[in-house]
């Protein structure tokens, strides 16, 4: 089975019924996507299969021969990142980050299908992804904030009190 | 059928960390050569923003920006020891330990400087990595200097501090009266839930369209964590409200949620509209006058939303989560006249000797009969 996992090409050696999931982070290292549910209802092992999110959790190798896979890592690196991880960064849309992977990769789907979604249709396109931390309001704010255009080059990423890097009485 | 609208409202109180339990957490932090700090902690961040928070600490205490300063609880083998991420004591307690340790690097800093610069530390300070004198900024020297000095000129010192940070015991001082010797709690937070709501008569489903939330915080750190704590807490307390049950028969084990499509936890899709605002009624022991916003964030909204249904449709459901099948039983029994609406809610009675016993005081003779009636 040959799949393309974020630009390269790979031939797995594991049993055509592996689920994707596992494939991805035990055989070829890529543990962007996380193990949550294994029962499709979590939505952390989202991961982009041609373009679509998909549960990676679910997904068979043998259903997805030849496709094009991109995980979280294919989208950016801290250093150069898409522009929804920035401003999940910057909006603050990830606390433990342990749904992030999923949110980011489905929030990134979303926007290509409409690139401007109202919040309700965030809350329905998103609404299969759990997230324990957040309250899922800054992830709503992150995702609007791509769709409005905002920028985050060279941003500062951190939010602080009026701008100040320090509480007050920083200096004794 | 018909929907009912409804309005309720929880006050809460939330005492800051395990004060009984001799909570205590170290931390040691080094200031390498280059001027740069190595923060080591055993708090560890599980995504409640300790480490921002610490970070924040450290340089404000030091006097440095902030990022000069990393901090490491990578390895909880090789860190301080801290008792856990739990009960909100991570900015509270920790923060005072990583507090303690910074103000013992700034000592040293401000005693090498005032060798090097040949004044009295005392008439030193530190500012944005500058060490200077009072009054007189024109004599100054950076703290890389100085870390640099110690290092390569001066013997080879290694400038660090480490801090603790403990709520020490309350001991009964008179029997009789249950008089204690100090407060048994450093820091209470305040807070309010506010629930807006609909019953719908027929079906005994409850929707939250509002929470309005309100907690004193003491002093906020970090404002944004401050904000995502509240809106995380909110949407937990929305499941706890009306949605999670780990043991629906408890104490037994039947018919547990195994998976997330059958314990729910609330997802975008049930998102209410939340409010909320902070006061900051300064701690006197928490750093830079903290308390505490991470668990007590998810403790209003059982009783806002319980409450909010009296108000609706005059019962009162006195478990949770309050789901359809409660809610439908206590209107039936209202339509049957069997139970009258309860306006008092429901008592418990809070046993304090249990509660120290519980939570382990290693000292047999603490005894707590303190009555607060
Ligand atoms: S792990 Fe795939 S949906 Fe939860
Ligand atoms: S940030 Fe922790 S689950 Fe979403």
């Amino acid at each position: 089975m040959k799949i393309t996992v974020n630009g390269a090409e790979h031939e797995l050696a594991s049993p055509p019924l592996t689920s994707l999931l596992n494939a991805l982070r035990d055989e070829l290292n890529v543990t962007g996507p996380k193990v949550g549910c294994q029962g499709g209802n979590c939505g952390t092992c989202t991961v982009l299969v041609d373009g679509e999110p998909r549960r990676s959790c679910l997904l068979p190798l043998a259903m997805v021969d030849g496709a094009e896979v991109t995980t979280i890592e294919g989208l950016g690196t801290p250093k150069r990142m898409h522009p929804m991880q920035a401003a999940f960064h910057f909006y603050y849309g990830s606390q433990c980050g342990f749904c992030a992977p999923g949110m980011i990769t489905a929030s990134v789907a979303l926007l290509e299908r409409n690139p401007n979604p109202t919040r309700k249709q965030i809350q329905n396109a998103l609404g299969g992804h759990i997230c324990r931390c957040t309250g899922y309001v800054k992830i709503i704010d992150a995702v609007e904030a791509v769709a409005r255009g905002e920028s985050f080059d060279g941003a500062e990423l951190t939010r602080s009190r009026g701008g100040e890097a320090t509480p007050k009485g920083a200096s004794a | 059928m018909a929907r009912h609208k409804g309005r309720g409202l929880a006050t809460i109180e939330y005492p800051t960390g395990m004060n009984q339990s001799g909570d205590l957490t170290q931390s040691w932090i080094k200031l390498k050569h280059d001027g740069r700090v190595d923060v080591l902690s055993g708090t560890v961040d599980i995504g409640n923003g300790s480490k921002t928070a610490h970070r924040q600490i450290v340089a404000a205490a030091l006097g440095v920006p902030v990022d000069w300063v990393t901090v490491d609880v990578s390895d909880t083998d090789a860190s301080p020891w801290d008792t856990g991420t739990f009960a909100s004591r991570c900015t509270f307690i920790g923060g005072n330990a990583v507090k303690i340790a910074a103000e013992r690097v700034r000592e040293r800093v401000l005693e090498i400087a005032g060798k090097m610069l040949e004044i009295d530390p005392a008439d030193l300070t530190i500012e944005e990595g500058v060490v200077f004198a009072r009054g007189a900024p024109e004599t100054n020297i950076s703290v890389s200097d100085v870390a640099h000095a110690a290092t390569w000129q001066l013997g080879g010192e290694l400038i660090s501090g480490t801090g603790t940070f403990v709520k020490p015991f309350a001991k009964i001082l008179d029997q009789e009266t249950g008089r204690i010797d100090r407060d048994p709690h450093a820091a209470l937070s305040y807070g309010a839930s506010v629930a807006e709501i609909e019953v719908d008569d027929e079906t005994g489903e409850v929707r939250v369209e509002r929470f309005i939330e309100a907690y004193d915080i003491g002093y906020a750190i970090n404002p944004t964590i401050v904000e995502g704590q509240i809106q995380g807490g909110t949407v937990m307390g929305l499941g706890l409200a009306l949605l999670e049950a780990s043991y629906p028969y408890y104490p037994s084990p039947e018919h547990r949620g195994a998976d997330f499509a059958s314990y729910m936890a609330p997802s975008m899709v049930d998102l209410p509209q939340i409010d909320f605002l902070c006061l900051e009624n300064p701690s006197v022991e928490g750093p830079f006058g903290a308390k505490a916003c991470g668990e007590m964030a998810n403790n209003g909204q059982g009783p806002s939303v319980a409450a909010a249904i009296h108000d609706a449709v005059g019962v009162w459901v006195t478990e949770l989560p309050l789901t359809p099948e409660r809610v439908l039983r206590a209107l039936e029994k209202k339509a049957a006249g069997e139970d009258a609406p309860r306006v008092d809610g429901k008592w418990v009675i809070f046993d304090e000797e249990l509660s120290i016993n519980a939570v382990g005081a290693p000292d047999a003779d603490v005894k707590f009969t303190f009555d607060p009636f």
